[in-house]
């Protein structure tokens, strides 16, 4: 394991200061906000009263259930709109590739603030939507599009695109394209070779693209507190309610314990599938 | 015969009807992924006092507008100083983690990956308060600047350790083993042979860690205090609290210089890193 040359006290060397300032900035806190979950407010024994008040309150329980609504329903949404873009990103010529390809990465590195100022723009009682809807007397009375579900998954959909895009992408550079010309030329129809052919192979793409995207969807915090606001709200903006406006700290260690949980069992699973996909393929 | 061409034809149309709605449907989601940022950069050229798309005519008063409130300067001021210094040291830091990282083989090695990379694991939310809460404990949390800069070496440190390693773990080690059998010592190796050679891809990493951070809400709103705050976090706060288009000029200048990075690194190394995993 340890090679002379390289020596292990060496490699710890290197990595202290990286070790220190995390576990100083991240790992002691996130500790200490575990502990607190499990202590009441004025004990020192631990108990589970925090995560059964959770499970008492109406709000929390609401939260819960509707961030697994919102995170399944975004994930569905950037397969449906992923897929086909991934697809024609592989096959398209070079110069258009490249312009799809910014189309997709630009929107990434845009700060989540501008992106759902836009959506609020668009999707607002007064809105883009509800004023062409307007106009085309399609509807006599604006649809409510935010301050619920329907515009946090919307918000979230543009937020996480281009993870679904990108993990799809990753996948199918690597899809042999004469295995598929193969197929083509066997006589099987476009549909078939795809289904047959191009689909297994991209599936563990597939697979940690769905568990980037949920994981990040669970977790998102701008979008649900600007288009959702404090009265829809899912488990991150309930904990930011908690802190800043009822002030209820103990409540908030525990939805952090529990969004903690959620996403260490979505972190395995990824590696996992990680490593399932690197073993099947060499 | 003549029923064969007729159905070959249908299916060649059929074709050609199937592919045009095909690129239809591309076409409008990637509609849809640029539409909210360019209604923002848009209507903040507007001549109106309030929020309309389309504009009814063009001016840049927003413009000058922003320029003249003391909080968009200020917050300008303190993002760009929060960014530069975690990111700066980010890539000290964590270029030393990478080398260990991808150069060494040691027990604990999966330790060192795990503990560095855990605030991309942890949910930033969940950093965010930790810290703001163990910051009230030790009652600092009216620091202001450090804190944010404490908070945002959390988003930069993993990020940069990351494409770093990357960059390493790419370059070829004959490379290495050359210039140390030509008599060089491990510092200069270092120095001359490593560095230089996962320059490209680091120096990407470093552009979109700072990218990151200036841009990052969740964990700077819950450090942000009255003696410091960030562009982000003050767009947010207007948004919720202004109707006029000011927090659309403050955004559009936001874009402004995310592309600027995201021009920087598609000239550098290519959007492949975007890509390659």
């Amino acid at each position: 394991m340890d090679d002379p040359r390289r020596p292990a006290t060496a490699a710890w060397l290197l990595s202290t200061p990286a070790l220190v300032l995390t576990a100083l900035f991240a790992l002691m806190p996130s500790f200490h906000l575990l502990v607190a979950a499990f202590l009441p407010v004025n004990g020192s024994t631990p108990t589970m009263t925090n995560f059964e008040a959770l499970l008492d309150s109406k709000l929390a329980m609401q939260a819960f259930w509707r961030t697994l609504r919102v995170a399944t329903a975004t994930t569905v949404l950037t397969i449906i709109a992923g897929y086909p873009l991934a697809l024609v990103l592989r096959k398209a010529k070079p110069r258009l590739a490249a312009i799809i390809l910014v189309l997709v990465i630009f929107p990434l590195m845009v700060s989540v603030v501008v992106r759902v100022y836009g959506w609020l723009v668009i999707l607002g009682p007064s809105g883009i939507v509800n004023k062409s809807l307007i106009d085309l007397g399609v509807i006599a009375k604006p649809l409510a599009l935010i301050h619920n579900e329907i515009g946090i998954v919307i918000g979230e959909t543009q937020l996480l695109l281009p993870y679904m895009v990108l993990s799809l992408v990753a996948v199918l550079q690597k899809v042999d394209p004469y295995l598929e010309e193969a197929a083509l030329s066997l006589g099987a129809n476009p549909i078939v070779t795809f289904l047959r052919v191009v689909l297994p192979i991209s599936l563990p793409g597939l697979m940690s693209g769905i568990l980037l995207v949920f994981s990040l969807a669970m977790t998102a915090f701008a979008t649900p507190l600007l288009i959702g606001g404090p009265r829809v709200p899912l488990m991150t903006t309930l904990l930011y309610t908690y802190v800043f406006t009822s002030f209820n700290w103990a409540g908030a260690a525990a939805v952090a314990v529990v969004l903690v949980i959620l996403a260490l069992a979505f972190v395995t699973a990824q590696r996992l599938v990680t490593e399932a996909g690197l073993k099947r393929h060499g | 015969m003549a029923d064969a061409a007729l159905s070959r034809s249908l299916t060649t149309l059929a074709w050609r009807c199937g592919r045009g709605a095909f690129a239809l449907y591309v076409l409008f989601w990637l509609l849809f992924l640029v539409a909210p940022i360019v209604i923002i950069v848009v209507v903040s050229f507007t001549g109106a006092n309030y929020m309309l798309f389309p504009p009814p005519g063009f001016s840049l008063k927003w413009f000058a507008e922003v320029a003249s409130l003391s909080w968009f300067r200020t917050a300008l001021a303190s993002s760009l100083i929060i960014a530069t210094v975690s990111t700066t040291i980010a890539v000290v830091i964590g270029t030393l983690a990478a080398r260990a990282l991808a150069r060494h083989r040691f027990r604990g090695r999966v330790v060192v990956e795990y503990v560095v990379l855990s605030p991309l694991i942890l949910p930033a939310v969940v950093l965010g308060f930790a810290l703001f809460n163990a910051l009230v404990l030790l009652r600092m949390e009216n620091l202001g600047l450090p804190n944010l800069i404490a908070g945002h070496v959390l988003i930069t440190l993993p990020f940069v350790t990351r494409s770093v390693w990357a960059a390493m773990a790419g370059t070829d080690i004959a490379l290495e083993e050359a210039a140390y059998s030509l008599g060089a010592d491990p510092r200069t190796t270092f120095w001359r042979v490593v560095l230089p050679t996962a320059r490209p891809s680091s120096i990407a990493g470093a552009i979109l860690a700072f990218t990151y951070s200036f841009n990052d809400i969740t964990i700077s709103i819950f450090l942000t205090g009255p003696s410091a705050t960030t562009l982000p976090v003050q767009v947010m706060a207007n948004i919720e609290y202004s109707a006029d288009p000011t927090p659309a000029a403050v955004s559009t200048v936001m874009v402004g210089l995310t592309l600027v990075f995201f021009l920087l690194i598609e000239r550098t190394v290519g959007l492949k890193i975007f890509t390659e995993r």
